[in-house]
């Protein structure tokens, strides 16, 4: 090993060392003033979580299966997974070797930070040892990874279809300088080292490289410009890059602890939201997954579209993207890095300025029918009654208009001998989701306490809903003590455990259709598959659970008028009907009404079909 | 207040004469199905608040166009954004939002002089 | 020799024609995809607003009609253009080539149970009109209990003006046809309280005005204007109506024995897979496009097709009569011009 310059340092590291400098202070002072906007108990929650010991090693499983390895993206399509993977994951281990190089040959040159990513420049170490031809070999390993990583980026440039994704984003400008930028740093670093490589030494890639150039070009001075060049676009990348989408490289850095210590987005544009607009990669996986896709102007509607919009403060777009959405968090569920694009929406709703504001400080709970609630026993003789727990069924709004759910709901408890109630026969009051999608907090809140205080007051055990909108809040909002919340699909999976119900084998097939409340609001997906395999021959739609594709009629959209849905309800249905099933199944009474108007085929609830057929065998 | 009275009250009577219509179109360019309502009565058929608070937004935007904003936002005063109107209306009015944005252009405290 | 010409569907505008056509020395084909003639005409009582039994009429019509060639239970397989004229394959493998074809395959009832808040098919005191005509017929329907009758409620426009029904057209004669049902349950049941809840009533046949006088003072049907929102069911079985009174400014409840829904016309789905195979239009109501609607109603585009009666739009029965009278003529001229 020698170095080749005493100094160990020359002009060509200065843009370099401009963008490096650059890059770590915007990150710092931003790291910093995110978590300084986080409210105080997150900001607790934060410090206490990085010495948990727990937390911590699920941060670093998830800086490395996220950020280095890409493996949300590697399940979505192995191209598209190995193309990310291996420009982030090579560049980092460059780094890291870099690094060790350093601090195996020229220990005193550690604080300079330029040495390690132009080491070849100032050392020369020989290639003749195993160690020397070790790390020659892995860092020309890694640099050919990357380098095979940004040729397949250029070819989803125009062949997007051959990574899974049918439309990327467009690029904005300073996303294109970025973008070249760091395609051009790693051809420049081969070239410049490979220029070095006879005097550096090298390996299969660099050596093989120098012995070609030196076969037209034998000027050593030759070298020099291609180390400005790898420094300068290196100064570009790191000047560009919070202007650009790869910010997200550092900013997804200080999500994951954030996301692992539980903390959720508070404010809308501060904060935990703030650090998820930066670390949104642009890579446009929401888009192909956004159900609102099959009308194209509605792409420019999507999530990637919002956070560049919130970065630019656009506020009369970010108010026309998040009030459009239709929230059925099949963005935030695809998203490689975790970005809320539901919970983002209804974020930038609160903020919103009201002149009237709704108040229910004057519904009286005890007067009328509202808090009225009477257990009846309808033990009959069909089956014994050998549950003594009391339901009390909240049906909510949508199902009212849907009778035919509530109407097989309360037969099968009938059936079933179970003491219920039904709360909102005569109607009742909002769970208040509604309102809460809207962003309006307060008003929400307040549904939340008189509902609260006329369910607790029932005395019941249980709460049953039929609307997953419904459920959705109950679960995440409502403080029920002592009283479990129950879909009516997990409800009837337990009778069907527990003997209670008997289901019976039927030559239909039926798909489910996850509504999106359930399934990725809540993570019901198993209870519904579970019931309807014991009724018939249950198929599966072409994207299903997690990436099931909203109804359409969501509520979840404020601007989305009625005639602009249809061709979304066309497309889920296209995808529930692949597998031609005799029956669409769903179990939220939205989608059942919204499928219904279109479907070629029957759409029902679970509790429907659970109940024709029960009747169907006690008349036989 | 006086059941039997003979007395005319100035304000039950409407007079489009001095009707501002300003804020109506206002609202009607955020929310142009506004004036589609042709007044079937199922949105206030079916709305939970009406119970409470005799929401409808059917007499909503007829009291809107008529200069009575203040019963107007009386109305309004429980609705709990269900949309269980924008379900259930026949002529697709995007009712949730129409709530929301009279919400936003009008303003109660004008109201309440 | 004699000219043939095809008319597809065997109602009541398809046998009118037929047997004008027959009476103009043409040859007429009826191609009937059901197993009986008369279409929607053949399964109703009596008819407004003389109360003439549909029976009556459709009997004169096939019997008039009688000589002319019909194939029922034959739907059309295909059918191309040729030079001048069509060649239609059958389903019974016959294939008719004519110059004239006239299209009657007139509408279908819209399928209530797609409005789900009405509960059609869930609550057994739910039924149509088609149901109560049925009914009217053979006195034969579960639904209906003779001696427990002391509300009916009858609800106007049911998948008609609306949206959400895909539906955006008003299918004119719900609302005659309410009051007459109304009318005659009132006949059957003196004692019973009956509601007809409309958004609007649209009267405007030949006494038609007459008839809704009738149904206020002698038989004291309530009218009630609103639009029925939500129906439940309570604990004797009986079905809860909510509507508002939009009249009154209030909500309006009321318990009813039997509630009929008047299932509006929507086109029928054979009248849009006829026209698919000649590259008719629709129109913006998913019924067939006339040329004009003024003054070529009767006519397609395409020359040498020609419609009747209620595949163009919703029609009353004098209506689709006359205009299968008025497709003859139009196709009669037409021969003759060319001669």
């Amino acid at each position: 090993m020698r170095e080749i310059y005493l100094s160990g340092y020359n002009n060509f590291v200065l843009p370099f060392m401009l963008g490096m400098l650059f890059v770590l202070t915007w990150c710092i002072v931003g790291a910093v003033r995110i978590i300084l906007q986080l409210p105080h108990q997150d900001r607790k929650a934060f410090f206490l979580s990085l010495v948990n010991p727990k937390i911590m090693a699920r941060n670093i499983r998830d800086w490395f299966c996220d950020c280095l390895f890409h493996v949300k993206l590697w399940k979505r399509n192995k191209m598209l997974g190995y193309m990310h993977s291996s420009i982030a994951f090579g560049w980092f281990m460059i780094i890291v070797i870099g690094h060790i190089e350093v601090f195996l040959y020229t220990p005193e040159r550690v604080h300079q930070i330029w040495y390690p990513i132009f080491f070849r420049y100032f050392v020369a170490v020989t290639d003749s040892t195993m160690k020397g031809s070790f790390f020659f070999f892995l860092m020309d390993f890694f640099l050919l990874m990357i380098l095979s990583g940004i040729i397949l980026a250029i070819i989803k440039r125009v062949r997007s279809r051959m990574f899974g994704m049918r439309r990327t984003t467009r690029a904005s400008i300073t996303d294109l300088i970025g973008l070249y930028s760091l395609w051009s740093i790693f051809p420049l670093r081969l070239l410049a080292e490979g220029f070095t490589a006879d005097i550096s030494g090298g390996s299969f890639l660099t050596k093989s490289l120098n012995w070609v150039l030196h076969s037209f070009l034998s000027d050593q001075m030759n070298m020099l410009p291609t180390w400005w060049a790898y420094s300068i676009a290196l100064g570009v990348f790191m000047c560009i890059l919070p202007f650009s989408r790869y910010m997200h490289i550092p900013a997804e850095i200080l999500l994951i602890p954030l996301r692992n210590a539980g903390i959720h987005v508070s404010h809308a544009r501060k904060g935990f939201a703030k650090l998820q607009v930066y670390s949104c990669p642009g890579c446009g996986v929401c888009i192909d997954a956004c159900p609102m896709g099959t009308v194209k102007s509605n792409i420019k509607d999507t999530t990637v579209y919002l956070n560049r919009q919130i970065k630019r403060y656009n506020e009369k777009r970010i108010e026309e993207i998040s009030d459009k959405c239709l929230l059925c968090g099949k963005c935030t569920a695809v998203c490689p890095v975790g970005v809320e694009g539901d919970k983002m929406r209804i974020a930038q709703r609160s903020i919103r300025k009201y002149n009237i504001s709704p108040d229910y400080s004057n519904i009286d709970i005890n007067q009328g029918n509202l808090s009225k609630n009477i257990f009846v026993s309808t033990s009959n003789n069909v089956v014994s009654k050998n549950k003594n727990e009391r339901v009390i069924y909240f049906a909510g709004c949508m199902t009212a208009l849907t009778p035919s759910i509530s109407k097989s709901m309360t037969q099968i408890l009938e059936k079933c001998g179970i003491d219920y109630s039904f709360m909102d026969k005569d109607g009742g009051i909002c769970c208040g989701r509604p309102m809460w999608m809207a962003g309006r907090f307060d008003q929400a809140k307040q549904m939340i306490e008189k509902n609260t205080e006329i369910i607790t007051k029932s005395g019941a055990d249980i709460l049953l809903l039929s609307c997953p909108i419904c459920y959705k809040i109950f679960k995440e909002r409502y403080r029920l003590e002592g009283i479990e919340i129950l879909h009516h699909t997990e409800y009837i999976e337990r009778l069907v455990k527990e003997g209670i119900l008997t289901l019976e084998k039927s030559g239909s097939s039926y798909v489910f259709h996850d509504p999106c409340e359930l399934g990725r609001g809540c993570g019901i997906y198993d209870q519904p598959r579970k019931v309807i395999s014991g009724l018939g021959n249950l198929v599966e739609a072409s994207q299903n659970g997690k990436e099931s594709i909203c109804c359409g009629g969501s509520l979840g959209s404020l601007t989305l008028g009625f005639d602009k849905r249809k061709t979304m309800t066309e497309n889920a249905l296209h995808n529930l009907t692949i597998a031609d099933p005799d029956v669409i199944v769903t179990a939220c009474p939205l989608c059942r009404s919204t499928f219904n108007r279109y479907s070629d085929r029957p759409v029902k609830d679970i509790a429907e079909i659970v109940e024709e057929q029960y009747r169907k065998r006690v008349n036989i | 207040m006086n059941v039997f009275g003979f007395k005319i009250s100035p304000s039950s009577a409407i007079d489009m004469d001095k009707v501002d219509r300003a804020r109506f179109e206002e609202l009607c360019r955020v929310e142009p199905d506004a004036v589609r309502c042709m007044a079937c009565g199922s949105c206030s058929a079916t709305c939970p608040a009406s119970a409470f608070s005799g929401m409808s937004i059917r007499k909503v935007l007829l009291m809107l166009q008529r200069g009575k904003e203040k019963d107007a936002f009386r109305m309004m005063r429980n609705c709990m954004l269900c949309g269980k109107c924008t379900m259930v209306c026949p002529r697709g009015i995007n009712t949730r939002h129409l709530i929301l944005s009279i919400c936003r252009i009008y303003d109660d405290k004008e109201g309440k002089q | 020799m004699k000219e043939i010409i095809v008319i597809i569907g065997g109602g009541i505008a398809g046998l009118e024609a037929a047997s004008q056509l027959l009476k103009l020395g043409y040859s007429p084909i009826i191609v009937e995809k059901s197993d009986h003639l008369g279409g929607h005409v053949s399964r109703w009582n009596k008819l407004f607003p003389d109360m003439t039994p549909a029976q009556d009429l459709l009997s004169e019509l096939i019997m008039s009609s009688k000589d002319a060639n019909i194939f029922l239970n034959t739907a059309i397989s295909s059918m191309n253009r040729l030079k001048d004229s069509y060649n239609i394959m059958l389903s019974n493998g016959i294939s008719i080539i004519t110059k004239y074809i006239l299209i009657t395959t007139g509408f279908r009832l819209f399928d209530a149970s797609k409005k789900e808040e009405y509960g059609y098919g869930v609550y057994d005191q739910v039924i149509t009109n088609a149901d109560l005509e049925h009914w009217f017929n053979n006195g034969n329907d579960g639904r209906i209990d003779n001696s427990q009758m002391n509300a009916i409620g009858f609800v106007h426009c049911v998948g008609s003006r609306d949206e959400k029904a895909r539906n955006t057209q008003c299918s004119k004669v719900c609302c005659i046809t309410a009051i007459k049902q109304a009318i005659e349950l009132k006949e059957r049941f003196p004692d019973a309280q009956i509601y007809c809840f409309y958004m609007d009533l649209r009267l405007f046949g030949k006494k038609f005005e007459d008839f809704y006088i009738k149904a206020q003072k002698d038989f004291g049907i309530h009218f009630i204007r609103g639009r029925v929102s939500e129906v439940s069911e309570n604990i004797e079985g009986k079905v809860i109506v909510k509507a508002e009174d939009t009249l009154a400014g209030k909500p309006i409840k009321v318990t009813l024995d039997l509630l009929v829904l008047m299932s509006g016309m929507v086109c029928n789905p054979d009248s849009t897979r006829t026209a698919g195979m000649m590259a008719l239009p629709i129109d913006s109501d998913g019924f067939l496009k006339s040329s004009d609607n003024v003054f070529h109603i009767t006519s397609s585009p395409k020359q040498g097709i020609y419609y009747a009666g209620a595949c163009t739009g919703p029609k009353t029965v004098p209506e689709t009569l006359a205009e299968a009278r008025s497709a003859v003529l139009e196709i009669h001229s037409h021969i003759i011009g060319k001669e």
